[in-house]
């Protein structure tokens, strides 16, 4: 009883704040030709989806994430396979490194980040806040990734390379398909850090190749449209949402400290 | 026993590369910056340790400093109970528990700038849902501070509790149920439970949701500057808006010192912790 009380209160809590932007989105906020102030449809959804610019956001968003998420998962397995397996001078300083790198404020790279990318024009291109976010990622997809193959027995290994696999064979044909709910969930939290993350986003997007984030930060001004403000902001949930409906048998996993 | 082989450095390659270029440079060049006063790319003077001398001096970044401190030692002491108190309710529902991971999941993919946004509209005093209610209370978080801080702590809480339920859970579930019930069948109590069997194995998972919550709270931004700019007074001025005012001031030298302290600060908590979490790995296997 008193846990059902609880979880009805946790529910109520979570849910609140995203009721109300869902109940705005389907309410016309500003008046409009045709459409009186207050009334109830699919007008920000349309108003969202005809603005080239919010389209062209969703598009940059979603190739930074999903060029983040194949980089940090590409270099982070070779890595957790030789934390998972081998011991080796160093490998304890290793993990304190990227424990380091994953917990370094953003904010306080930003400047230099900025400088060096405009350097190599990096700036205002969805691959250069793909590349920047794997400084918190990829120690979360080493982590993650070490976990499930450390679980992997060494015999596993040992049988694939007898039956003559070379270590690219393996890794792709053996070690992947063995470990894939780990990548689907090393996969989601990179999703959730770098999807929704602000500071290397604003500094990295000057004039162009804004993601979402910056495509609803720039939509407040003198008269802020706010139902197609929580419109734009329903339609950036639904991949995340998307993204914990297929790890949810798998995101009871986690990550732990490894240091 | 894993064998000891110096040749899994090359595994590491690409993932060092990586870092070095996004993380290790760029590190270094806040540092030297921190050194030099700079009008433009091309007018740079040395100034020695005068910025680092100036900000430690100065009262100002003392009192945000408490306040930063302040505000996540509030956030982790909310949090991880509460966190862990709600993956252990949610161990008892057995295969249900998927549906409450989701939903305390789902704030961790709102974007981080609309999450001030939809607080602020939820308690809005004419049309929030929770406005109207707050408004008879004498809720005024623009110009009461400590209704700014109690916004701030919920909209944070409502925003990481996912993170440390998740992480919490992922821990509570690899415990086999076998454990707990020959527990219970000697006698103990629900607390020596949690004390003896639970704790220690959730002791990894608390460890990285202790530093990852300490670090993002540390250096909140976002929500503290989109609620109140630092205000009412100076009562949210947090180390992050000190600098994101310097940075925005152009002061890039001044910025960056400022930021290679505030890395030095999260690192020594950080080195802290490691060897205080080694220690005890350390005394558990002696």
């Amino acid at each position: 009883m008193i846990r059902a009380l609880a979880l009805l209160a946790l529910a109520c809590f979570i849910l609140l704040p995203l009721v109300q932007a869902v109940i705005l989105s389907f309410t016309a906020t500003l008046p409009r030709p045709n459409v009186a102030e207050g009334a109830i449809g699919l007008m920000n959804y349309r108003a969202v989806l005809a603005a080239p610019e919010l389209r062209a956001a969703m598009v940059n968003s979603a190739v930074y994430v999903l060029l983040n998420v194949a980089l940090c998962i590409a270099v982070a397995l070779p890595a957790a396979y030789a934390l998972a397996r081998f011991r080796f001078t160093g490998d304890r300083h290793f993990l304190l490194a990227i424990l380091v790198f994953r917990v370094t404020p953003p904010v306080v790279l930003s400047l230099p980040i900025f400088i060096l990318f405009a350097r190599i024009g990096l700036v205002n291109s969805p691959v250069g806040i793909a590349l920047v976010h794997c400084l918190f990622n990829l120690p979360v997809a080493i982590w993650i990734l070490e976990s499930f193959i450390r679980a992997v027995p060494p015999e596993f290994d040992e049988t694939a390379f007898l039956d003559g696999h070379s270590a690219p064979g393996f890794f792709l044909r053996h070690l992947i398909p063995q470990i894939a709910p780990g990548i689907g969930v090393a996969a989601f939290f990179c999703f959730i850090f770098s999807w929704v993350e602000v500071v290397f986003a604003r500094i990295l997007t000057v004039t162009g190749g804004k993601p979402i984030t910056m495509a609803i930060q720039a939509m407040f001004g003198f008269q802020t449209d706010i139902g197609m403000v929580m419109a734009m902001t329903c339609l950036s949930l639904l991949p995340g949402m998307a993204m914990i409906w297929f790890v949810r048998h798998h995101l009871a996993r986690g990550f732990s400290l490894r240091a | 026993m894993r064998p000891h082989d110096n040749r899994a450095w090359l595994l590491l390659l690409p993932a060092l590369l990586l870092l070095g270029v996004v993380g290790a440079v760029p590190l270094l060049a806040v540092f030297n910056y921190g050194f030099h006063d700079i009008f433009t790319l091309t007018d740079v003077h040395w100034v020695g340790v005068e910025w680092f001398a100036d900000i430690l001096a100065s009262d100002r970044f003392l009192a945000s400093l408490g306040r930063s401190l302040l505000f996540s030692a509030m956030v982790l002491a909310i949090q991880v109970p509460l966190g862990v108190g709600v993956a252990l309710m949610f161990v008892g529902l057995g295969t249900r528990a998927v549906w409450g991971l989701m939903l305390v999941a789902m704030p961790l993919v709102v974007p981080w700038n609309m999450i001030p946004m939809l607080w602020m509209g939820l308690v809005q005093p004419q049309n929030g849902l929770m406005g109207p209610g707050l408004l008879a209370l004498g809720f005024d978080w623009k110009s009461t501070a400590w209704h700014a801080w109690a916004l701030l702590l919920v909209m944070d809480t409502w925003h990481w509790l996912g993170l440390v339920v998740v992480l919490a859970y992922a821990g509570l579930s690899a415990i086999p149920p076998a454990y707990r019930q020959a527990a219970r069948i000697d006698g103990a109590t629900r607390w020596a439970i949690f004390r003896y069997i639970e704790l220690p194995k959730i002791a990894g998972a608390l460890a990285i949701i202790f530093l990852l919550r300490f670090v993002d709270s540390f250096m909140i931004y976002t929500e503290a500057f989109t609620l109140t700019a630092g205000g009412p007074g100076d009562s949210t001025r947090f180390l992050s808006i000190e600098l994101g005012e310097e940075i925005r001031g152009f002061s890039y030298g001044q910025a960056a010192a400022r930021a290679s302290l505030y890395f030095l600060i999260v690192l020594a908590v950080v080195w802290a912790f490691v060897l205080a979490t080694r220690g005890q790995q350390g005394a558990r296997s002696a």
